[in-house]
């Protein structure tokens, strides 16, 4: 069995936030990326369980991504992964998530896939589109909010649980298939530092932009895609207006007057 | 137009109709009981082609929602854009769509060429009835579906949701963190809740420490709520849990200490043990509600 997860190189969470001068995007100036503390970092802690509970021939990481992005392959190698695919674009390409899937599609194609794993949405642009976007791009079926997933090799079919409104459902889909993950069963593994070092030396293959486009063209669907038109900060927040009181009964009393004639949210 | 698919419809059906649309198509057929992207999408695709000039397709951005969008975009040639706060025509086709990004840090608009899949996020547009209606439901003939989209089966469903509504369509959410001190005193939380029509949330750590179930986690690793009023009890306020509930309308922090960080975020703050404070407000609010006092 072949694994493949997707990851983004995206700003770490507690990054201060600049918008470019463009208008259209943060500044990635002085901004540090990751790859762990996301949803993407639990889909490859899943693909690596994968391989563990039924011997799956190989894990393979892939990104798209400006030069900077191979540090979360290389991260995820270290993690375990087998190898790396770079599909590497300009450093200020502001990709649709449309495009994004098809790039991924095109190159996916070509290796050998049973199970692709994605983060339930990349923590920045938090578009959540990829796997069902690459489900129906690889015209495979796609399964998303998944927490759980034990893939029985005789019938390839994957055992999952997934998150609904209101509850769980229990549920069965054949494999080969897209599988998006909420979360996963364990928490990600933090690299060991021989496995940082021997992730130096796991093959990277890089694909240009160029030979990716060319490999997207035979996919279904039109390679139409949204433009930003515009990234907005909200002015910083100067802080909560506190309520003054001696009494807890005062605080209700307060705030409640607060919330009502001046929040207008009760 | 309405398009509703799934197998039991006619109270779904009945109440869409009261809203008022143009038309409501119903897909009600037995092979749609189990959600799956594939199937809903190939449906979805059939109603599209069946109308004379399509738009724009508007989704709630539910689970379902967001899974099913991406992959009809692809079969109907569009673009595609998840969790709208705000939507406008777009001029030459298309819709202008403003989206939240960063975990409500930084809001993104997109501009969507035609035809756009926008999914859009419960309790950011307001959902009017139409007294009178007079719309007819129209059942829409399934037909043929590929063997993929019916390979989806559902063994159970565990309905985690007591009496309380579900976190990400909560108009009020109230939250607790670790300043609660024992998974005892979330009976405080539970009844400003209730008192409030609202749903219950969780900061992680005490998801982790086994106080509360996962489902209630707001934050990176749970969910993400943009509620109308967010009442953070004892939590601190990590980045974590900013992520996931910082675009709230309005957000009321009750913590000890003045210097949490929940306090940048909040509109309101009251800085006491949330112990003390919770039974007050409970019991003021139900007061001005008439209701008995939980």
């Amino acid at each position: 069995m072949d694994v493949i997860v997707c990851v983004k190189h995206v700003p770490d969470a507690e990054t201060r936030l600049r918008a470019a001068s463009s208008g259209k995007w943060i500044d990635p100036d002085g901004v540090k990326f990751t790859v762990n503390n996301t949803y993407d970092e639990a889909a490859a802690e899943e693909a690596l369980r994968l391989k563990e509970k039924c011997g799956a021939k190989s894990v393979r990481v892939i990104t798209v991504g400006p030069a900077r992005a191979e540090e979360a392959l290389r991260y995820v190698l270290s993690m375990g992964a087998d190898e790396a695919t770079h599909i590497e674009t300009p450093p200020d390409a502001q990709l649709d998530p449309l495009t994004i899937s098809r790039l991924l599609a095109g190159v996916i194609k070509t290796l050998p896939h049973d199970i692709v794993m994605v983060g339930k949405q990349a923590a920045d642009d938090e578009a959540g589109v990829v796997g069902s976007a690459l489900g129906a791009l690889l015209g495979l079926p796609s399964y998303a909010f998944v927490t759980e997933l034990n893939p029985d090799a005789t019938t390839k079919t994957l055992k999952m649980r997934r998150y609904v409104e209101g509850g769980e459902e229990h549920f069965n889909g054949p494999f080969p298939a897209v599988v998006s993950l909420l979360k996963g069963a364990a928490d990600p593994r933090t690299p060991t530092l021989p496995n940082i070092l021997k992730a130096r030396k796991k093959p990277l293959t890089k694909v240009p932009l160029a030979d990716a486009q060319a490999k997207a063209q035979a996919l279904p669907g039109a390679p139409v895609a949204g433009t930003v038109r515009s990234f907005v900060l909200p002015p910083p927040k100067t802080g909560a207006k506190m309520v003054e009181f001696q009494t807890p009964e005062e605080a209700a009393e307060k705030l409640v007057k607060l919330l009502r004639e001046e929040a207008k949210v009760l | 137009m309405v398009g509703l698919l799934g197998s039991g419809l006619s109270a779904a059906a009945e109440a869409v109709r009261a809203y008022g649309p143009d038309r409501v198509l119903v897909a009600d057929d037995p092979r749609l009981k189990a959600f799956s992207a594939q199937g809903y999408s190939a449906v979805a695709a059939k109603m599209l082609s069946s109308l004379p000039e399509p738009r724009a397709v508007l989704a709630p951005a539910t689970a379902m929602g967001r899974e099913l969008l991406p992959r009809l975009a692809i079969e109907v040639g569009g673009t595609v854009a998840p969790d709208a706060t705000d939507v406008v025509p777009r001029e030459g086709g298309g819709l202008v769509v403003t989206r939240p990004v960063f975990g409500g840090r930084a809001t993104l608009v997109v501009e969507l060429p035609t035809i756009p899949c926008v999914s859009l996020r419960p309790n950011a547009f307001a959902a009017e009835k139409s007294p009178g209606a007079s719309t007819k439901t129209e059942p829409f003939p399934v037909g043929d579906l590929p063997a993929t989209a019916t390979s989806v089966v559902v063994e159970k469903t565990v309905v985690t949701r007591g009496d309380t509504p579900e976190l990400t369509e909560a108009p009020i959410i109230v939250s607790g963190g670790r300043g609660m001190k024992g998974p005892e005193n979330f009976a405080l939380v539970e009844k400003l809740a209730r008192v409030l029509g609202a749903g219950v949330g969780a900061s992680r750590a005490v998801v982790d420490a086994g106080w509360r179930p996962a489902s209630e986690q707001v934050g990176q690793t749970g969910k993400t709520v943009s509620p109308n009023l967010y009442v953070a009890c004892g939590i601190s306020g990590a980045i974590q849990h900013l992520v996931g509930m910082s675009s709230s309308r309005c957000i009321v922090a009750i913590n000890k200490d003045p210097a949490a960080p929940i306090f940048k975020v909040a509109n309101y703050g009251v800085v006491g043990d949330a112990l003390t404070i919770l039974p007050a407000l409970t019991a003021t609010i139900a007061r001005s509600k008439g209701l008995p006092n939980p």
